[in-house]
């Protein structure tokens, strides 16, 4: 392993069908001219997605690379992400020095989420064609992910979706955290996801920014042994020692003091 | 150094471990490929195909993991075994699979059992048997714990990836790897005093050779080998 080439790892998450190939390719797109990139894919069939990057012509095909989930898309990023990581470290070392590698999950549910051992931020991609109400329901990646992109908007008349309204659902679930209503056919909003990657580069650069777990549990609360009322959000810093190393502060918040 | 090899065998042999062992199917999806398993018809065929990777395949891996243990509990190099193993593995791809693995092993080795490190390199691509014998050289394990490790896990990775391939009831693929118990024990037994790498038995199957060789170029596929 060489120090030197290490990249800015961005996943990208999200149920079956929702773009994040299609987000991929977006960024490959807009910023190839400008940063070093690398792609993983993680499909139920190796190569699907890769092909499909491959095949729009983005990003030359030898930078974009598909890893087995033996039918596990869930364990591939999350409890067992080894073959994720040498796939990650085979394309910094082969293209030294890379700027970002992407790494694609496959298509999974809701709870799905990146282990913050294999990148450093992580983007959700929700569609607005799965239901306006996706938004207000949350769950790890909706709540927590460092970014949320609500997806498709073009699609929203059709499919009876008020986007302003999902957009503030999914501000309300994500307490200040960015979300994004995105639109292949809307050029401003392809900027600001252009703008939100380079300043998300510059910040993991920098080295001030500390990956968040968004977990694969939602918040949840339950009465402690004093009748307090505790709320966890398992969205817990990390300090990292070296890389991939994640030292776990678990971090309890204390909501009311609500004793019976 | 207060560590139970038995613990070890166990931490080893589960695939909770974190070294992408949902990625395997010891070459059963190529083989479920080419019509193992009739689709379905014939399931009896799994436990049949591990029993013969058992007598095979697997024979050469428990064999290099032994000799590996052996060499690193001896303090000698561990090149001549890796080559030893190579020279048995007719597959560029199942070589090159088997390497990953062991690359995956070795990372995580390097920092749960740390003294993995003197024999080996942290960031090497070195056979999975070869990696899996310093392990167990470095953890206490016995020879033979060492080959029924490898016996096991191969056994268990066919069964286990044959839920996701075909029509299998759970129950009984855990059936099949119980009656694929005195074979493991067999293979263990064959094995467990191998000192040089020429010991390493040389008793391939062309077949796995060939269907791991093929899947590696195979577009539809759930496993990586
Ligand atoms: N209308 C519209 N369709 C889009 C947009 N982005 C992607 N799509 C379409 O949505 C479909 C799925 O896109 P993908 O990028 O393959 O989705 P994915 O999330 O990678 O899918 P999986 O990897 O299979 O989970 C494709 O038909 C895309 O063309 C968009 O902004 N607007
Ligand atoms: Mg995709």
């Amino acid at each position: 392993m060489h120090e030197s080439t290490r990249s800015f790892r961005l996943g990208v998450a999200g149920p079956v069908g929702t773009g994040k190939s299609s987000l991929i390719a977006m960024v490959c797109r807009e910023l190839a001219g400008e940063l070093q990139l690398g792609v993983i894919t993680n499909d139920i069939y190796t190569d699907e997605d890769a092909r499909l990057l491959r095949s729009a012509g983005v990003l030359a095909p030898e930078r974009i690379r598909a890893v087995e989930t033996g039918a596990c898309p869930h364990t591939a990023i999350r409890d067992d992400v080894t073959p994720n990581l040498l796939a990650v470290e085979d394309l910094e070392r082969d293209f030294a020095p890379l700027d970002v590698v992407l790494v694609e999950s496959g298509g999974d549910n809701l709870t799905a989420t990146f282990s913050p051992a294999l990148v450093d931020a992580q983007i959700f991609v929700l569609d607005v064609a799965g239901g306006g109400d996706v938004a207000r329901k949350g769950g790890p990646g909706i709540a927590r992910a460092d970014l949320l992109v609500v997806n498709k908007t073009d699609l929203a008349p059709y499919v009876g979706v008020d986007v302003v309204q999902m957009v503030a659902d999914a501000e309300a679930a994500r307490g200040g955290k960015p979300v994004l209503a995105l639109s292949r056919s809307d050029a401003e909003s392809v900027a600001l996801l252009k703008k939100w990657v380079l300043e998300m580069t510059a910040v993991v650069r920098s080295g001030r920014h500390t990956p968040v777990d968004p977990g694969p549990m939602a918040p949840h609360s339950h009465v402690g042994d004093d009748g307090e009322l505790i709320t966890h959000t398992h969205a817990h810093p990390h300090d990292q020692t070296h890389a991939g190393v994640e030292v776990d502060t678990d971090r309890v918040v204390q909501a009311h003091a609500h004793s019976h | 150094m207060g560590t139970n090899p038995e613990l070890v065998a166990l931490m080893l042999a589960d695939a909770r471990l974190p070294t992408g062992g949902h990625t395997q199917s010891a070459g059963l999806e190529p083989a479920v490929l080419a019509g193992l398993g009739a689709d379905g018809n014939k399931l009896g065929e799994i436990e049949e195909y591990a029993r013969d990777r058992s007598r095979t395949v697997t024979r050469v891996e428990a064999g290099a993991a032994v000799v590996a243990r052996y060499f690193a509990l001896s303090g000698l190099e561990l090149t001549p075994v890796e080559r030893a193993w190579a020279a048995r593995t007719p597959s560029q791809a199942l070589r090159a699979a088997s390497r990953r693995q062991g690359r995956a092993y070795l990372r995580l080795a390097g920092r749960v059992w740390p003294g993995v490190l003197e024999h080996l390199p942290g960031d090497g691509e070195i056979a999975r048997p070869v990696v899996v014998g310093v392990v167990g050289a470095v953890t206490g394990l016995s020879a033979v714990q060492t080959a029924r490790l490898i016996g096991y896990e191969d056994a268990q990775t066919v069964v286990a990836a044959s839920l996701k391939l075909l029509p299998v009831d759970p129950v009984d693929a855990a059936c099949w790897l119980t009656a694929l118990h005195p074979e493991i024990e067999e293979l263990a037994d064959a094995v467990r005093g191998l000192t040089g790498p020429g010991e390493i038995p040389a008793c391939g199957a062309p077949l796995v050779d060939v269907f791991g060789q093929k899947h590696a170029a195979e577009r539809m596929r759930l496993f990586h080998a």
